[in-house]
């Protein structure tokens, strides 16, 4: 069966001066997939993702977004996507009601759709009884969970989380997976970055970035066989670090 | 346009959860108000007098208690030579020496004119002028009655006292054959607040709205929210019109607010039209915020857009003809002020609320305000960046 790709990605670059945060990657992403995108700090993931969501022009290079040039139109990508940074940015000064309503309206929903929308989301959640409080009484894990819940408001085909689990306890980053599960099988494609190993486990695909490079591309199943190692730890210690020795 | 009103319904609900900013919004303007108006005058009202009368006589303490009768000035020192004295004007203890000869009163009666030594601090040029024609006319009003009680009313001599600041002298004994009464236009007691309330009105609205709407943006980009909204398809202009609008709002309130404070505090006359005085504030708050949002969007943190910010709000209003009238000001300063809206409103003000002109009489300047509106707001669109 041929699989639709939503993002195609080819020899992208992107140069802060000297110093080169993206080297010539290419990557497709399908349709429905969560895909996965692990590196050390600085590898260069939060860069390619900004690319990807137009917040950063890339220097070089081809990329798609939802059949959409990001160099050129990436107002018309940002219609498409949603988008959850990796410094929480949800409004700690209005409350849990008034972000979601806030999101649904400037992706062009009106208010008599976000209404009922709202209030199901909240319900889904378990939210119900936080809908009137203010995003800065909320512990993080909360947080996180409808940093995400709103950045899916508006139904986008593709969602970008930038670290989305970091500094939340396992528990709560588990109730994130089954969330993540939960957006995919509803047809949203999940591009989803994380330095944390065990997550990658969750992905369908997994691309490993180590300075700014793509140096494995594939099922997490497929390249703990490839490189015969158990788990994507050790599979991440062994092909990530030989690269940093040769710089 | 739906966009817009969702993210202007945001920025009201922060602004009113915010009680800094309630504060600030109430209480700016009184306190503004309240202290700026009375405070900032040219007006000299008490001159400290140092006296040498070595002449110490009836006519020479008449003189002196004439001065001190005066209201502007007191007698502060007696010092006993000049050097002390200066010395006196050195350290600010005195603002002005008054030496009289010991043949003061001699020479008024005889034909000698005595001559008085008056010695001014002129650090302040504008307060020495003022000190010393206050003298002047204390002393010619002295001299008047001089020469009416000897009855020396003629032409061939005009008699007195020659008064010399440092060592120039002046006459200033002659009578005059004619009176010159001053009537005062538009500000008929020259109440120097009336003159400086209008100013302080446009200080108030420039800093309102400068300081409010740049820092709301540049916080936005500290804590990381303006990516969010970054990602979303909203259009330059509608986020820009959501940082505009509210302090817009917000400046005009605080017109109002330190208006009546004007009425009710001062007893400000307004002789033109609220109406027309309303629609320049509102045009000028335009290309105030058009700055301001400029500035923000070149700053990364509040720091660097507070520095920026305070430093174009100095020279704004220091060249705006604010003090000192901007027709003095050297020819490159003069065309400095094409381009900055506190100079066209500091005169619309004055003109509108003390003279009463009317739309004829300041549609140039609302023209030329109106058109850095539109620039400065065009600027502060295009310079904003959705992606780096």
């Amino acid at each position: 069966m041929e699989r639709e790709k939503v993002i195609e990605v080819k020899d992208l670059v992107k140069r802060f001066g000297a110093f080169t945060a993206n080297d010539r990657l290419t990557f497709d992403v399908y349709r429905g997939e969560i895909f996965g995108f692990l590196g050390a700090n600085g590898a260069g993931k939060t860069t390619a993702m900004r690319i990807l969501c137009g917040l950063s022009r890339p220097t070089s290079g081809r990329v798609l977004v939802a059949g959409i040039d990001a160099s050129r139109r990436p107002e018309e990508i940002k219609k498409r996507i949603g988008y959850m940074s990796q410094r929480f940015s949800l409004y700690e000064d209005l409350t849990v009601r008034e972000n979601i309503e806030l999101y649904g309206g400037i992706y062009g929903m009106a208010m008599k759709e976000i209404l009922p929308r709202r209030e199901a989301l909240l319900e889904r959640l378990d939210f119900t009884s936080y809908g009137d409080t203010l995003i800065r009484a909320l512990p993080l894990g909360l947080k996180q969970k409808l940093a995400f819940a709103v950045a899916v408001f508006h139904d986008p085909g593709i969602v970008f989380l930038d670290e989305p689990t970091s500094g939340v306890d396992p528990v709560t980053r588990r109730q994130f997976w089954e969330m993540i599960y939960e957006t995919a099988s509803r047809g949203i494609t999940v591009f989803v970055t994380t330095h944390y190993m065990d997550e990658a486990e969750y992905c369908d695909r997994i691309t490993i970035m180590s300075e700014g490079r793509i140096v494995a591309l594939d099922t997490p199943s497929a390249l703990l066989r490839q490189y015969g190692t158990k788990s994507v730890e050790e599979l991440f210690v062994k092909i990530a670090r030989p690269q940093r020795n040769t710089v | 346009m739906r966009k817009l009103i969702f993210l202007l319904r945001k920025e009201f609900r922060q602004i009113r959860r915010n009680p800094f900013m309630i504060r600030a919004i109430i209480g700016v303007p009184i306190l503004q108000m309240l202290i700026l108006v009375p405070a900032v005058t040219f007006e000299v009202k008490r001159i400290d007098l140092a006296v040498i009368d070595s002449d110490r006589s009836q006519a020479s303490r008449e003189l002196v208690s004439k001065l001190t009768g005066s209201s502007f000035f007191v007698v502060t020192a007696i010092p006993g030579s000049i050097r002390e004295a200066e010395s006196m004007l050195f350290s600010g203890d005195a603002d002005m020496a008054l030496v009289i000869p010991s043949d003061f009163s001699e020479g008024l009666s005889g034909v000698t004119r005595p001559r008085l030594q008056v010695l001014v601090d002129a650090v302040n040029a504008t307060s020495a002028q003022l000190s010393w024609s206050y003298l002047v006319s204390v002393v010619r009003d002295f001299n008047r009655e001089v020469v009416l009680n000897k009855g020396m009313v003629t032409a061939a001599s005009p008699g007195g006292i020659i008064a010399s600041p440092g060592g120039m002298a002046m006459s200033s004994g002659s009578l005059p054959g004619l009176s010159v009464s001053p009537r005062y236009w538009y500000n008929p007691t020259l109440n120097y607040k009336y003159y400086m309330l209008p100013g302080v009105l446009v200080i108030l609205i420039t800093a309102i709205g400068l300081m409010m709407s740049g820092l709301n943006l540049v916080r936005e980009k500290e804590s990381g929210t303006i990516e969010q909204i970054n990602v979303t398809p909203v259009m330059k202009w509608e986020l820009i019109a959501s940082k505009v609008i509210p302090f817009f709002i917000i400046g005009l309130i605080d017109l109002a607010l330190g208006l009546s404070i004007g009425w009710v505090a001062f007893n400000i006359p307004f002789e033109g039209s609220l109406l027309l005085f309303f629609a320049c504030a509102a045009i000028f708050l335009v290309a105030v915020l058009g700055v301001a949002l400029f500035f923000s969007t070149m700053a990364s943190t509040q720091q660097q857009f507070l520095f920026v910010a305070f430093f174009f709000v100095m020279i704004f209003i220091l060249m705006s003809g604010i003090f000192t009238p901007t027709e003095s000001m050297p020819l490159w300063a003069q065309q400095f002020n094409w381009v900055n809206p506190v100079a066209y409103l500091m005169r619309i003000n004055r003109m509108v609320m003390l003279k009463g002109s009317g739309f004829q009489d300041i549609a140039a300047d609302m023209g030329m305000l109106a058109m850095l509106a539109v620039a400065f707001l065009a600027l502060a669109i295009w310079a904003y960046r959705k992606r780096a």
